[in-house]
């Protein structure tokens, strides 16, 4: 019994700093897009100009380009129509950041999901999804370009 | 009695407008030049340009000499243009006009403001009233000409425009009111050309792509008509954005954008001989959009002549282009044969200046003058066009005929509509169309 009496306090010392096996928390990829965003903050020019010219360019806008523009808003009645024209101008620059035609037409849906979430941070309803992916194939003269256009002109593009 | 009643019940014509125009139009277009930044009756209608000012005896005559009869100084010339040598300003611009204004048409020369500041002053003109609880940086709170004028005859947002001279002191803001009957969906086009097809233009708007109207316009309006739908329908609804122009006037809006940076490239927008300032390039292409558009209504606005809180000699070359700039707009309208013998011109400014000059001094050691006094509701008007009596003038230095208010309602009695906006309730009641000041 003697004996055995070191090798009871070696067992009782091992159980007490033995490995204990930590337990991992990881955390799931989730979307954090919601299908129906409730905007209701009109965005003021500048921030919509700022954010227009990163979602088209993948680039900041300069503070005085942001001025100069908002200055040009502000002298012309009509908002929409001042917004279209800009917009023009913006998609005649060279570096303007556009998938392909032929990338939109190769997967219509894959191309709606990703404009909705470039330009209105959110994914689309089933019903947007189907109507785009629609709308796409059966438009031929539809190109990814005026896709952009209509949606950097789209009301909720003005709400954040 | 019924058919009293179907008589005087108000009904809806096809052009969205409740009531008929109520009467017979003078003509069927009106410019309206608010003359403005605050003139001195002394150096305008009183013709005495350095004598009371500067206190220099002898130093009378008439640096208005399209507008006003009457001899211009012969001495220390200073509001000209600048020779090669020699002294600055001596060149005095050659009158543009066969006659005078004065002759062709009517003149109001001793009227009266109803405000010193240069905004309530505008407002009283595009309003007609004079409305105490009117905000800087607010838009009109009473309805403006531009929405009588298309509420009450039916028209389209681009047969009415508002041309500013500038983006400074709220002025873009009076191209509608905030009032809840009017507002946005009558309001007129605004257009800050000196912006638009300025550096800032030429950066940002000339090198616009043109998109076909049918095969990619029509797109990109299905596209987001779906997109905002959606939008609304899930209860997020657009709050009022400005005014808008229909798909057809949008269009032909970029037509007169692109049309105008190309003329503009190949030296085409008819300025006026000698443009040298803001105020008339403003006027130059006001004269290009009412060739594009003929408006029934258009608003111009100036304003260099407000340099006089700190230069007395760039006040008087100011008012001296004004008076120049004012001419050349009348010749070229005379020029657009929808226009031609169809229009009338008005022009009040918004407010007066000062009796005695600040104590700031210029290049010439001439004093400044600011507006705060009794001198500043000291203003003038005139006004040609069919209808107009040629040569009469209203009123005197003695005998007051006139005020402010009554721009609005001269409009209106030109175009026809003068009881309608009477009935509103809206216009002051001092108001009155000069038409029956006569």
């Amino acid at each position: 019994m003697k004996r055995l009496l070191p090798l009871f306090f070696l067992f009782a010392l091992l159980s007490l700093f033995g490995c204990k096996k930590d337990v991992a928390y990881q955390l799931n990829e989730e979307d954090i897009f919601p299908i129906d965003a409730q905007k209701a903050k009109l965005k003021t020019e500048g921030q919509y100009l700022a954010i227009l010219h990163a979602n088209l360019f993948q680039q900041a806008l300069s503070a005085n380009k942001v001025i100069e523009l908002e200055d040009i808003i502000f002298g012309f009645g009509d908002k929409d129509l001042i917004h279209e024209v800009i917009i023009s101008n913006l998609m005649n620059k060279q570096n303007v950041q556009i998938p392909s035609d032929s990338a939109m037409r190769a997967d219509p849906e894959q191309f709606t999901l990703d404009t909705y979430e470039r330009f209105l941070i959110r994914r689309p309803s089933e019903a947007e999804l189907t109507w785009f992916i629609h709308y796409i194939e059966n438009n031929p003269n539809v190109t990814s370009e005026l896709v952009y256009f209509a949606f950097a002109l789209s009301n909720e593009y003005l709400y954040y | 009695m019924a058919a009293a009643g179907a008589i005087a019940a108000p009904y809806i014509l096809p052009s969205g407008r409740l009531f008929a125009a109520s009467g017979q139009q003078m003509a069927q277009h009106v410019v309206y030049v608010l003359f403005a930044g605050g003139v001195r009756q002394q150096e305008s209608v009183l013709q005495r340009y350095l004598e009371d000012a500067q206190n220099k005896p002898g130093l009378a005559g008439n640096i208005m000499y399209n507008i006003l009869n009457g001899d211009p100084p012969t001495q220390k010339i200073a509001y000209g243009t600048d020779p090669q040598q020699g002294t600055k300003g001596s060149l005095p611009i050659p009158r543009l006009l066969n006659d005078t204004i004065e002759n062709m048409g009517m003149l109001l020369p001793e009227m009266r403001a109803t405000s010193a500041g240069h905004y309530a002053g505008l407002n009283t003109l595009v309003t007609g009233n004079t409305a105490t609880t009117q905000g800087l940086k607010q838009k009109p709170v009473f309805p403006t000409i531009f929405e009588y004028t298309r509420r009450h005859l039916g028209i389209p947002a681009t047969k009415s425009w508002f041309v500013c001279n500038t983006l400074l002191n709220s002025y873009p803001l009076l191209n509608y009111s905030e009032h809840e009957n009017y507002g946005a969906s009558y309001g007129a086009n605004l257009l800050v050309p000196n912006v638009v097809f300025g550096s800032r233009g030429e950066e940002h708007l000339a090198n616009a792509k043109v998109y076909h109207p049918e095969e990619q316009i029509a797109p990109i309006y299905e596209m987001k008509q779906f997109l905002d739908n959606t939008f609304k329908s899930n209860g997020s609804g657009l709050i009022e954005y400005g005014i808008t122009n229909t798909e057809e006037e949008r269009n032909d809006i970029k037509e007169f954008i692109k049309s105008t940076f190309e003329k503009k490239r190949l030296g085409q927008i008819p300025f006026p001989p000698v443009t040298d300032n803001g105020d008339l390039s403003n006027i130059g292409y006001a004269i290009e959009l009412m060739r594009w558009f003929k408006p029934t209504l258009t608003v111009i606005n100036l304003s260099n002549v407000d340099g006089c809180h700190s230069n007395f000699t760039g006040y008087l070359r100011s008012l001296h282009r004004a008076d120049h700039g004012v001419a050349h707009l009348w010749k070229e309208i005379q020029n657009i044969p929808e226009m031609k013998d169809n229009t009338v011109m008005i022009m009040i400014p918004e407010c007066g200046r000062n009796s005695d000059p600040n104590p700031i001094l210029d290049e010439n050691d001439w004093y400044a003058f600011d507006h705060s006094d009794q001198n500043s509701l000291r203003i003038f008007g005139a006004m040609l066009g069919p209808g107009v009596p040629s040569g009469l003038k209203l009123g005197s230095e003695s005998n007051p005929v006139g005020n402010i208010q009554d721009g609005v309602l001269t409009v209106a009695d030109i175009l026809g509509f003068k009881d309608s906006v009477i009935s509103t309730g809206m216009v002051n009641g001092a108001a009155m169309s000069w038409f029956d000041r006569i």
